[in-house]
């Protein structure tokens, strides 16, 4: 037990990495305030966007659509189509804001029954679409098939889950895009990096490995002392992000608005084929990045307890974070052949919208695995493998 | 209690430090004397199970140490070459750190802590930083740290680098003091370091242990090896290239020179009663210049 204090202050509970959790606390509160301030102009746009848009919130209504279809045309003939573009040129429009999203909302109402284009390469989607494939399955005599069932699943899962329905959920998406993309992985993951990575490391550049190495506890339970502290730490950093992006995220506007909505409502999981409210997707996801900085952390302790100095595993450790954003971005021939890498790979697995956002299903062994299942499996090995690896690697450790 | 090497080698990259060590240890002090580079730090590692020998073995009681693992480290306070600290710790926090690792139990280790740092002079200095210490003050807090657990096996290497003669005389008297019933190793290069509490004396050069015997022995090999002959000052400098010397002394207006040397020098030589340091320059200095020349 004390062991474990002294390797938490160590590792956390000292004046420079205080000083650094400090730091990043007011980054990450700027972050959470300057993302929702910027949503959607000031507080008057989101009070008048909020109250322009309950009307507008419930199932498809094909006249509002035409409604925001005129105007969308108008807008878009101005500003061009991207939406994010005209986002940012109609700020202080709330009106022009809602027409532009229900018309989006109406895309995807059509994409929900007719489905995505036959070229795309994503999960196939959509009723109609399934319907069709299904058919070609049957027609083919392949009804035992793993995609049959795999596409009967989607399309019943479809059916349950209904026709989405519009609602205002702005500040949740801003939540989630703090959460879920890429931003967050610098944002949290590679100050993470630094904090996690002396936990061995330090001993061997500052000398102590002497001392440890040569005393009943030093390599055994000095282990368990260190990996709790490192547990606790990347627990600390991930929570420090998360409360102060949503606090900040949310603060500004007074307003939880959209938290009992259907995730399928918020456009980037309009596709997801799991069945959670807005608010269960936050503690989803909260859950999901406590976990994944854990792993990390487990990842980043073995790589420092085979390391000389903190910034070479810092450095190896960013590495592995993002090697898959390198492989995805060598192009289809290397994700093909390497999917797993890329599925399962830390940057992806560690975006909520990667996991939650789409119905990724695996073969394995003729059942079909969901991603996020698939994922925890795949990431409690890597860090079963890497808490093996380090007892062992200090069992055997000389100066 | 009986601590055996058995035919230890060690090498760094193609370079062989530890050429074969094989000796055993009881209880009492002893020391290892050998010149820097021989070898000292590199055994005393592998006694403390901080580094493994490429050949042979170290039993403790019988039993292989590495297979005995955390059981054999209970036994053991180690001293390291270079004491390392962390920044932000204060003596106390080290000593209690220490004990943490040890597995020593919280309110032994607080008396034990109180104890030892009034014993090594530290008590008024235990609540400031580490780094702030004198090295002499960082040796002593390390010397505390060794001795916590009341090991059975102590090792210090280099125990008094940086400590002023009093407080090597303070360190001499806890050590003899402390090796009743108990194993100390105490590495120096520094001849008078061990030749008041050493029972057996181990001359290390090379990577081979060459010599185990006490300090009494050694005076009486160097009977007759020693000599204080007087000469004129103008041929001292000549004569340092051809003889080893351990000593000189003005007297008289002519230089009293102590001679390390098998035959009786010219000149009116006079035997002269050795010490311990005579012998350590006559087996690192004496023999190997004969040899080579
Ligand atoms: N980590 C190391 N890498 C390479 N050579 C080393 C290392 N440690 C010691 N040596 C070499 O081994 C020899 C013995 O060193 P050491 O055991 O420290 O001697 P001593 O303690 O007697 O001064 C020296 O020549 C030294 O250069
Ligand atoms: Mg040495």
């Amino acid at each position: 037990m004390s062991l474990f204090r002294f390797e938490l202050r160590k590792l956390l509970l000292n004046k420079k990495t205080l000083f650094l959790l400090i730091c990043l606390l007011i980054l990450y509160s700027v972050v959470g305030l300057t993302s929702t301030m910027f949503l959607i102009g000031g507080n008057d746009s989101y009070r008048a966007y909020e109250e322009a848009a309950t009307d507008w919130e419930g199932t498809f209504d094909s006249e509002k659509a035409a409604e925001a279809e005129k105007i969308y045309k108008e807008v878009s003939a101005r500003y061009g189509t991207d939406a994010r573009m005209i986002a940012r040129s109609v700020k202080d429009q709330p009106e022009i804001i809602l027409a532009v999203n229900y018309h989006a909302y109406a895309e995807r109402v059509d994409e929900y029954w007719i489905g995505t284009p036959p070229e795309s390469t994503d999960e196939p989607y959509g009723i109609a679409l399934l319907q069709d494939k299904i058919a070609e399955l049957e027609r083919r005599g392949q009804r035992n098939s793993l995609e049959y069932r795999e596409f009967s699943a989607s399309l019943q899962r479809l059916e349950e889950l209904g026709e989405p329905q519009f609602a205002n959920t702005l500040l949740w998406e801003n939540l989630f895009n703090n959460w879920g993309e890429h931003m967050m992985q610098f944002l949290l993951f590679v100050p993470l990096t630094f904090v996690i990575a002396p936990v061995f490391a330090m001993e061997r550049s500052c000398g102590m490995d002497n001392l440890i190495l040569s005393s009943r506890n030093g390599r055994r339970k000095i282990v368990t002392a260190k990996l709790l502290s490192v547990l606790v730490a990347s627990t600390v950093v991930v929570m420090l992000y998360l409360t102060a992006t949503f606090i900040f995220g949310f603060l500004p506007h007074g307003s939880f608005h959209g938290w009992d909505a259907a995730i399928q409502s918020i456009p980037t999981y309009a596709q997801s084929m799991f069945q959670f409210k807005v608010w269960q997707l936050a503690a989803i996801g909260a859950a999901w990045l406590i976990f994944t900085g854990a792993v990390y952390s487990l990842i980043i302790c073995f790589i420092s307890s085979r390391m000389k100095s903190r910034i070479g595993t810092a450095g190896v450790s960013l590495a592995v974070l993002f090697v898959n954003v390198a492989l995805a971005a060598m192009g289809d021939t290397v994700t093909q052949r390497l999917g797993a890498l890329v599925d399962f790979g830390l940057a992806n697995v560690t975006m909520i919208k990667e996991v939650f956002g789409g119905y990724k299903a695996f073969n394995v062994f003729g059942m079909s695995v969901g991603y996020p299942v698939m994922a925890i499996f795949i990431l409690g090995i890597f860090a079963i493998l890497a808490v093996w690896g380090i007892y062992r690697g200090q069992k055997n450790r000389t100066v | 209690m009986e601590l055996n090497f058995e035919n230890i080698t060690k090498s760094y990259k193609n370079k062989q430090v530890l050429k074969g060590i094989s000796l055993t240890m009881g209880t009492g002090v002893y020391g290892l004397l050998g010149p820097n580079g021989a070898g000292k730090t590199t055994m005393i590692r592998i006694m403390a199970d901080v580094l493994r020998p490429e050949k042979g073995s170290v039993t403790y009681n019988g039993n292989d140490i590495y297979a005995a693992g955390d059981e054999y480290r209970a036994n053991i306070g180690y001293l390291p070459q270079d004491v390392s600290f962390y920044d932000d710790f204060t003596g106390r926090d080290y000593l209690e750190y220490s004990a943490a690792l040890k597995g020593m139990e919280k309110k032994r280790a607080k008396e034990r802590i109180g104890e030892l740092a009034r014993s090594v002079g530290l008590s008024d200095d235990l609540n400031k930083k580490c780094t702030a210490y004198s090295g002499g003050m960082q040796r002593r807090l390390g010397i505390a740290q060794a001795l916590l657990d009341d090991p059975k096996i102590l090792i210090l290497d280099e125990p008094t680098s940086g400590l002023d003669p009093y407080e090597r005389i303070k360190f001499r008297n806890i050590i003899s003091a402390y090796a009743k019933d108990r194993l100390v190793l105490l590495s120096t290069h520094i001849v008078s370091d061990v030749e008041q509490i050493a029972a057996q004396i181990m001359m290390m050069e090379h990577g081979i242990i060459q010599h185990v015997k006490t300090c009494e022995e050694y005076i009486r090999m160097m009977e007759g090896r020693v000599w204080l002959v007087n000469m004129p000052a103008e041929q001292l400098v000549d004569y340092q290239n051809r003889a080893v010397i351990s000593n000189v002394r003005a007297k008289d207006g002519c230089m009293v020179v102590r001679v390390i040397e098998d035959a009786k020098p010219d000149g009116g030589a006079v035997q002269a009663v050795p010490t311990l340091e005579d012998a350590y320059l006559y087996l690192f200095n004496y023999l190997p210049e004969k040899n080579g020349r």
